[in-house]
């Protein structure tokens, strides 16, 4: 019979969660033991079995058909919640999108086109229309990406890396020479994809 | 058994393909019912809780990003739902299981293959008391540590490693018999 006192350490030399030196001294404890011996092997046997007990247990009768119907009411009742959610940010999407751009090319039209400009406002402004469009339409994607495919995650952040590196060149070009109208246009470009392409991808994500 | 690439299957199920839903769950369901039946040892619980599983699976299906095994993610909904139900029992009612349970005898024999040592065992865990056999099973059989069962079952690591150990005595006295 297993000493009362000795339960706890000799369950945990079993676990093989002693230090060193209880493990020393619970050895010294089964060197003298019989009862602690005897224990020790009935402990490990137990383990032993518990962890080969069959991992599967097939159920007497096929559960699929519950689950089936509980997930078919759920479907139906969330259906059109899902729809609207979705319907809600494709239109979202596609206004920030149409905004930003048609804000970002009025504004870089030289100015005997443009009507009417802000005083202040220039590439500068255009700038920060087109971040906040991409941030919006960046969080709105955060929400949505995991609807997308792995793989095509990765691609559109490795095409999202190479976009902002030509934003960040053509941003820091600007801030040396703000006149440059071929400057301009290229960080128009540059921007426009970037936003063209957070449209399709939160787009294909909400479809 | 499945026919078709798990990712594949699990892909299209986030997609809303209940088709490849069903494959996972035949794939999947052995396991998750015979972990849902030896922590509730009862049969019907048993069976509820392993559709409670897969419903819970297919509605948090866009959660799962592969960090790690479907299996693990799967059979840990699984505990999760035992233990949100056993609570809300509990707060009712305390249960308690002897070895004379019908349940647990009926669970027993469910397993025609199982030698005779391990239906023993069998019986023997489905008539531990229920704080006891559910350490055991999450810890001995199923391999999961104490601080993961102190996470799924509010208990503190002690409270885990204490009732392992009573669980452990228990089966013990109840195999020498």
């Amino acid at each position: 019979m297993m000493c009362p006192e000795m339960e706890v350490r000799l369950n945990e030399y079993v676990d093989g969660t002693l230090a060193a030196r209880e493990r020393a001294a619970v050895e010294a404890h089964l060197a003298e033991c019989a009862g602690c011996r005897a224990a020790i092997v009935e402990l490990r046997a137990l383990v032993t079995a518990a962890a080969t007990l069959p991992k599967s247990i097939p159920p007497k009768r096929d559960l699929w058909g519950d689950i089936a119907r509980r997930l078919g009411k759920r479907e139906r009742g969330n259906g059109k919640r899902v729809w609207r959610e979705r319907a809600f940010w494709r239109r979202a999407l596609a206004a920030a999108a149409v905004l930003v751009i048609a804000l970002g090319i009025y504004r870089l039209l030289p100015p005997i086109t443009a009507h009417y400009r802000p005083a202040g406002q220039g590439w500068v402004a255009v700038q920060a229309d087109f971040d906040r469009a991409s941030g919006e339409l960046g969080r709105a994607l955060a929400l949505e990406r995991h609807r997308l495919r792995p793989e095509t995650v990765a691609l559109l952040e490795r095409n999202l890396e190479i976009i902002d590196a030509a934003i960040a060149e053509s941003r820091a070009a600007l801030a040396r020479d703000p006149a440059n109208a071929e400057l301009r246009g290229l960080f128009a470009a540059a921007y426009r994809h970037k936003v063209e392409l957070l449209r399709w991808a939160a787009h294909a994500a909400t479809s | 058994m499945m026919h078709s690439d798990p990712t594949d299957l699990i892909h299209r199920a986030q997609q809303g393909d209940q088709s490849a839903f069903e494959a996972l769950y035949h794939g999947h369901v052995g396991r998750v019912y015979a972990l849902c039946l030896r922590l509730t040892a009862d049969v019907v619980q048993a069976e509820e809780r392993t559709q409670d599983a897969f419903v819970r699976a297919w509605e948090r299906l866009a959660t799962f990003r592969g960090e790690s095994a479907f299996s693990s993610w799967l059979h840990r909904l699984a505990v999760n739902e035992v233990f949100r139900v056993q609570r809300a029992t509990r707060r009712r009612a305390q249960r308690v299981f002897t070895s004379e349970d019908p349940g647990a005898l009926e669970r027993a024999d469910d397993r025609p293959d199982a030698p005779g040592v391990a239906m023993d065992l069998e019986r023997a865990v489905a008539a531990l008391p229920p704080g006891a056999r559910e350490v055991f099973v999450l810890h001995d059989v199923e391999g999961y540590r104490h601080e993961e069962i102190a996470g799924l079952t509010g208990v503190a690591v002690g409270t885990s490693k204490a009732q392992l150990f009573r669980a452990r005595r228990l089966l013990r006295e109840a195999l020498n018999r």
